[in-house]
């Protein structure tokens, strides 16, 4: 695990853009967040970043729009995705589409953790 | 002409002294008298007799022949019979007048006897009936038209009588009829039975216009034309109608248009004759009469073709929407069916139909709802309109809807005049329909449980999310070597508010789905219990529950939400009808009943003969998800007194001393000095605010 690379966070949950990224440098990675994807496209931070955790459902574009966009770009940046909605038919959809996890809120650190390994090791 | 039978009598017994005076007498009686021997032989004729015949006394000795071919046998019996018996000759006969034409005539003869009653000589007077006649045979010809015209026979059979009467009347005259086809511009039908075929062939070919002749003229210019000799009249000179007509050895035609009552041209009448001339006054006045019955008997025929054809459709449309009519008079139990609706009952057409023989029809359990309709209909006058089922013999059932409108007849007795329908399919297929609609509803019940759990999920997971993140974050840094207490004191205090926001959503989901802001209004009881009674009319009829009304008169209002005190009085009636549903060995009555109790509440009761409940479940009942009935929910009975009691009211029940049981709620009603809201606006402000968060 290569040390001091970033995470962004994109989430439109206030609670969540200030808890996460918190913890995210208590694992001790850099950690950016971001209230909505065009927030995201609009920064520095893509070249940089090593994992995207992604919320799924956002007012303007939704986390897929987000990741579409970015396969466009050639942005190949694996992406977490965290949603509230428990659907069970939605984790093997967005996995099929090439995210690297997907986390149902509210998820425990130890799933974080490990799904964040799964991302780094794509990259 | 007494007097002159005495003094030719008196002539004659005194030796004939005086033949002369005896001559000028008779002579001068203006009538014509004969007298003939005892053994019938003619032996006077007074000048009169012999001016008419323009004959001999002696050429009339052998009268016979100048008595009617058809009349001579008849004539000669009788008079043979009077001279054998003496009994008095009296008979009615035409007699060739000296122009070769007969005229009917009444003859008179008695016999003159000596003092010994031997039989001296015969008079008979000859009296001119012939206008009497004609006018007798007019008028029976007509009777026999109009007779033929009312009993329907086929309308050509008629019109050719109606020409064979005028032929029998006017001498040498021959009628014809010209039929107008529906376009009105061709000759559907010609009666002219005493013209000669070819001449019918060749009016039924012939186009109607002034070219085709004086009928064809009559008919277009709709006005009377006559032609008065044929050979000289140069209107139809390329028609050919002229030789047609004298091929046919007609003269003159005298035609005028047939009308109907609207002045509709029907068809034309017309006189032909063999000889030329124009009509007299009387054959004017004939064709006037006969041209009006010949338009009566084809508006006749038409409106009857209308109205058959008008029966027939109704007959069909009655079929195709399996409604039949009935017609119906209270006072005397006269009822009129149409086949419709001796289809719908499976009675042959032919019986005449009684309450007893529609009662043998009526299913077992609807017999009393029936007898209690008719005796309130008989009375009342009023209109109906209610369900019925019928048992027929194979056991099945049908669903009748029987509406009905009440008029009353010249002498005041109610009528009504109604309609029957057969629901039968129609109510089969609104079951079906029903079944598929609770299915459907408990679907969506089902799914919109769902949605809403999958919203309060979404809702509190938000922060759950944050408590757990921050709370892993909080321990991780009290872990660390220093501990972060800045750090950690931040991400506990993000904790906090986090399970707050979590606890504000459910307390927004209580808000929203529990008590909501009720309405404060002044509300009129009795009349928000018609509204729902009006609402339900049709459940209680399909259910056959007869229901009584007591509604107090001057009702005081009560204070609230209207449409929720609507929702338990619904709630409460409905169950009654439901409570009732198997009850099929009595009449299902409901009685709703509004009262005051005491000074400051009204009451309001809904009692049925329902299956009723048992008194030491009474507490049950209003629990939620209790029911005694097998299909819903059992939730209405304690949200209904949730809402009561949201009015400072109270809702019970009891069991009836008979079969069924009683509802009632108390709410307090309006004093009449304390007006006013029960500060409801800010519940209401925040079930707005809460429903724009979701």
């Amino acid at each position: 695990m290569a040390m001091r690379s970033l995470v962004s966070v994109v989430d439109d949950d206030e609670s969540v853009r200030e808890s996460l990224p918190d913890l995210l440098r208590q694992f001790g990675f850099v950690a950016e967040a971001f209230s909505s994807a065009e927030e995201f496209l609009a920064s520095d931070c893509i070249g940089r970043t090593t994992c995207l955790i992604l919320d799924i459902a956002m007012p303007g574009m939704s986390g897929p729009d987000l990741q579409r966009e970015l396969t466009c770009r050639h942005q190949d940046i694996p992406i977490v995705f965290i949603t509230a909605h428990q659907d069970e038919t939605l984790r093997p959809r967005v996995l099929a589409q090439g995210a690297v996890e997907c986390l149902l809120k509210p998820f425990s650190e130890t799933a974080l953790l490990a799904a964040l390994s799964a991302a780094l090791r794509v990259s | 002409m007494v007097m002159a039978e005495c003094e030719l009598s008196t002539g004659i017994q005194s030796g004939l002294g005086s033949e002369d005076r005896f001559r000028s007498i008779v002579d001068g009686i203006p009538s014509l008298v004969t007298i003939l021997t005892p053994a019938g032989e003619l032996e006077f004729a007074n000048r009169q007799v012999l001016e008419y015949f323009c004959a001999t006394l002696e050429e009339l000795k052998n009268w016979a022949p100048f008595v009617h071919p058809d009349d001579r046998s008849r004539v000669l019996a009788s008079w043979k019979h009077s001279v054998e018996t003496g009994a008095s000759y009296d008979i009615e006969h035409r007699i060739r007048r000296a122009d070769g034409v007969y005229r009917w005539f009444h003859m008179h003869g008695f016999p003159l006897r000596d003092p010994d009653g031997r039989i001296g000589l015969w008079y008979v007077l000859l009296s001119d009936i012939d206008d009497r006649k004609r006018a007798e045979s007019l008028l029976e010809g007509e009777k026999a038209l109009l007779e033929a015209v009312i009993s329907g026979s086929p309308l050509p059979d008629v019109l050719d009588a109606l020409c064979k009467v005028v032929d029998s009347t006017a001498e040498g005259c021959f009628t014809s009829v010209l039929l107008l086809d529906r376009t009105g511009t061709e000759v559907g039908f010609v009666a002219a039975p005493g013209l000669p075929s070819e001449y019918k062939q060749f009016l039924e070919g012939h186009p109607v216009d002034c070219a085709g002749g004086p009928c064809g003229m009559a008919i277009t210019l709709n006005t009377e034309v006559i032609v008065s000799d044929m050979a000289s009249d140069t209107r139809w000179e390329r028609g050919g109608f002229p030789t047609a007509a004298l091929a046919c050895g007609i003269q003159s035609c005298w035609s005028s248009p047939i009308r109907s009552s609207t002045g509709e041209v029907l068809g034309s009448f017309a006189i032909t004759s063999r000889q030329t001339g124009r009509p007299t006054p009387f054959y004017r006045v004939l064709m006037e009469q006969f041209t009006h019955m010949a338009s009566i008997a084809i508006e006749r025929m038409r409106s009857e073709e209308a109205l058959k054809r008008s029966e027939a459709l109704l007959a069909k449309a009655q079929r195709l929407s399996a409604t039949g009519s009935f017609w119906w008079r209270a006072e005397t139990d006269d009822i009129k069916w149409s086949q419709e609706a001796y289809r719908i009952f499976e009675f042959d057409p032919a019986v005449t139909m009684t309450h007893e023989l529609i009662r043998t029809r009526v299913h077992p359990e609807d017999v009393p709802l029936c007898d209690e309709i008719i005796n309130s209909a008989r009375g009342t006058g009023s209109e109906f309109e209610y369900e019925l089922r019928l048992e027929m013999p194979d056991r099945s059932v049908k669903y009748l809807r029987v509406v009905a409108h009440a008029t009353k007849d010249q002498e005041g007795r109610v009528e009504y005049i109604g309609a029957i329908q057969d629901m039968t399919q129609q109510r089969l297929s609104e079951e079906t329909l029903s079944k598929t609609r609770s299915e459907l509803a408990q679907i969506a019940r089902a799914m919109s449980l769902g949605a809403l759990t999958a919203s309060i999920a979404h809702e509190v997971n938000q922060p759950l999310s944050g408590i757990i993140t921050n709370a892993s974050t909080c321990l991780r840094m009290l872990d660390a070597d220093p501990p972060d207490l800045n750090g950690a004191r931040e991400t506990a205090r993000r904790t906090l508010r986090d399970g707050n926001r979590a606890a504000d959503v459910i307390t927004r989901l209580r808000a929203l789905f529990g008590k909501k802001g009720v309405t404060s209004d002044s509300v009129d009881l009795n009349e928000a219990t018609r509204e729902v009674i009006a609402l339900s009319r049709s459940e209680l009829q399909r259910s056959r529950v007869t229901l009584r009304t007591e509604l107090a008169d001057g009702l005081p209002a009560v204070t609230g939400d209207r449409v929720q005190l609507q929702q338990v009085i619904l709630n409460l009636l409905l169950n009654a009808v439901q409570a009732m549903n198997s009850v099929d060995d009595r009449s299902r009555r409901l009685m709703i009943r509004t009262e005051r109790e005491g000074e400051d509440h009204v009451r309001l009761t809904v009692q049925d003969v329902g299956v009723g409940f048992d008194g030491k479940d009474v507490d049950r009942l209003f629990e939620a998800f209790y029911t005694t009935k097998t299909s819903g929910m059992g939730i209405g009975l304690s949200v209904s007194r949730s809402i009561i009691e949201s009015h400072h009211g109270r809702l019970w029940a009891a069991p009836n001393d008979g079969p069924g049981a009683t509802f009632s709620f108390s709410i307090p009603c309006v004093q009449q000095t304390v007006k006013g809201s029960r500060n409801l606006d800010a519940t209401r402000t925040l079930g707005v605010a809460n429903s724009e968060h979701l």
